[in-house]
């Protein structure tokens, strides 16, 4: 049998619907019931649904062979995973936004960054020189610029609407995120057959497959 | 930080013993390295990237130490200096904690974690790789765990043939190296934009003997090619050997540390989330202290191992 694990929030209706097209069907009763661990109809499959930032975790210790979870997520974490497939859901742009779009070109000294992703941000800002101080918040990221805690932000955007609700306009993008497939490096080569199998159940999925 | 008391002391023991006497069986002299050492040793033997891995700090003189990250580099630097008359090829193996920073919740290592290791130094070619192979085999199947392993295989020399055809300067080399290593199709494809499409299947190539065919039907320059031709030699072997089962081409498999030269190996077993071993050729290892000759070994971790064959005893 191999376990999935899958982020929960965000990520998890989408990944739940393409695996549904790739023939992966869970009870949908089991998935509104507040389990955190079920199979699917065949029995092949486990799920178990954790918090976005816990599923390289447990992929990378093995407890799960295979995960679905945002690029923004795999950058942040570092962990040591392959990455076969790129799944194309939950689509969207990680951004350096500001209340005062002209406040990096203006700015002299160190501009304050507030964001969830300080992995992410130090890498960008370091990568272009800029002295920067990182403060790591874990959410409603938009309000510090607005009270005065940073000069920027480095964040998850979607529409665009949270932003600009908040008087904020996008200054640089860093990267784009989607949902990706990942895989246990010990269960690709001890699993390889039934880890191929979700892998090409999946690939398939996304070339056939009408998006969801 | 891990205490072993009573009967897991005793089961570490064990396993210790077993891949000893292996070892010893086919030849191989103990060799017992300073866990203090210089810190340029390791930077020499296993470059910066890795060897600042290690905890640093300084002699009273003000020289820099380090605890030793890993054995390879100490065995390698004698060889090459107070053994350098003995006659060729020396076989030698340990049994030793080395200690490496690490983030917190990786799985990989811990801080501290004992090497049971090999190095044949001397020697190259075929026979070579095989000995080292058919030792880590042996040492698993000991261990009661011949049908639980897989040992991966590959040449680097076949990932560089491809780096030099494309030819990469050394940031798009370390990018193309971790998409192949990790497998990230898509990603690979528009990252090379042009020959995308016929390279970005190099993430594919894991299987048995037929992987080889199917490279041969993707890349063609003389450098790959050589490398696909010896790891096709060495594959009859392990078929002569009947081990195919337990082996498995893996050409995607790009290890991250410079000094592999040919052969890399990755050891996974069953119940053990990830590689309990690793290993490969390194004959540019030796030259970094004075005298240049093949060499290639490989490490098992006891402790990952302890705990497989632990767990393993608890469930039956």
């Amino acid at each position: 049998m191999i376990t999935i694990a899958i982020a929960k929030g965000r990520m998890q209706d989408d990944a739940l619907s393409l695996l549904a097209r790739a023939g992966i069907r869970l009870n949908a009763e089991q998935v509104n019931s507040r389990r955190l661990a079920l199979e699917d109809e065949s029995g092949e499959y486990r799920f178990i649904f954790v918090k976005p930032a816990d599923v390289p975790v447990y992929v990378e210790h093995g407890i799960a062979d295979c995960g679905v979870v945002g690029r923004d997520v795999l950058l942040e974490s570092e962990a040591d995973l392959l990455l076969p497939l790129d799944l194309g859901i939950a689509r969207c742009r990680i951004v350096v936004a500001a209340a005062d779009p002209d406040v990096m070109t203006r700015a002299v000294g160190m501009l304050r960054v507030a964001t969830k992703y300080s992995q992410i941000a130090a890498a960008h800002f370091g990568a272009r020189g800029m002295p920067v101080e990182i403060i790591s918040l874990s959410g409603s990221v938009e309000l510090a610029p607005a009270l005065g805690l940073s000069d920027l932000i480095v964040d998850l955007v979607e529409t665009g609407r949270t932003l600009r609700e908040n008087g904020l306009t996008v200054v640089d993008e860093i990267t784009e995120s989607t949902g990706r497939l990942v895989v246990n490096r010990a269960s690709y080569q001890l699993k390889a057959e039934a880890v191929a199998r979700l892998v090409n159940a999946l690939r398939s999925a996304l070339n056939g497959g009408e998006p969801a | 930080m891990r205490y072993y008391i009573g009967a897991e002391a005793r089961l570490r023991r064990t396993i210790e013993d077993a891949a000893m006497s292996v070892f010893e069986s086919w030849s191989y002299e103990e060799v017992i390295t300073p866990s203090v050492d210089y810190y340029d040793l390791f930077e020499q033997g296993m470059g910066p990237a890795e060897a600042q891995r290690g905890f640093r700090f300084t002699d009273s003189d003000g020289r820099l130490l380090a605890l030793r990250p890993d054995v390879t580099s100490s065995v390698a630097r004698v060889a090459a200096t107070l053994l350098a008359d003995r006659p060729r090829p020396l076989r030698f193996c340990y049994a030793a904690p080395v200690f490496r920073q690490q983030p917190q919740s990786h799985a990989e290592w811990r801080r501290e974690n004992t090497q049971l290791g090999c190095e044949l130094i001397g020697a190259g070619g075929k026979q070579a790789d095989l000995e080292v192979l058919r030792l880590a085999a042996e040492i698993l199947t000991r261990l009661n765990l011949q049908s639980s392993y897989c040992i991966t295989i590959n040449n680097v020399e076949f990932f560089n043939g491809v780096a030099a055809e494309l030819n990469l300067d050394t940031p798009a080399r370390e990018q193309f190296r971790r998409l192949i290593d990790t497998r990230e199709a898509a990603e690979l494809e528009r990252f090379l934009k042009h020959n995308g499409r016929a390279f970005s299947q190099l993430t594919q190539l894991t299987g048995k003997r037929d992987v080889i065919q199917a490279a041969r039907g993707l890349i063609d320059n003389e450098r790959s090619v050589a490398a696909l031709d010896s790891l096709e030699e060495l594959w009859t072997e392990i078929e002569a050997l009947g081990l195919q089962n337990s082996f498995e081409l893996d050409l995607g498999d790009v290890p991250s540390l410079d000094y592999y030269t040919g052969l890399s190996l990755k050891i996974f077993v069953h119940g053990a989330g990830a590689s309990v071993g690793r290993g490969g050729r390194y004959d540019g290892l030796t030259g970094n202290f004075g005298r240049a000759e093949p060499a290639v070994g490989f490490v098992l971790n006891l402790d990952a191992l302890t705990e497989v064959v632990g767990r393993r005893a608890a469930k039956d």
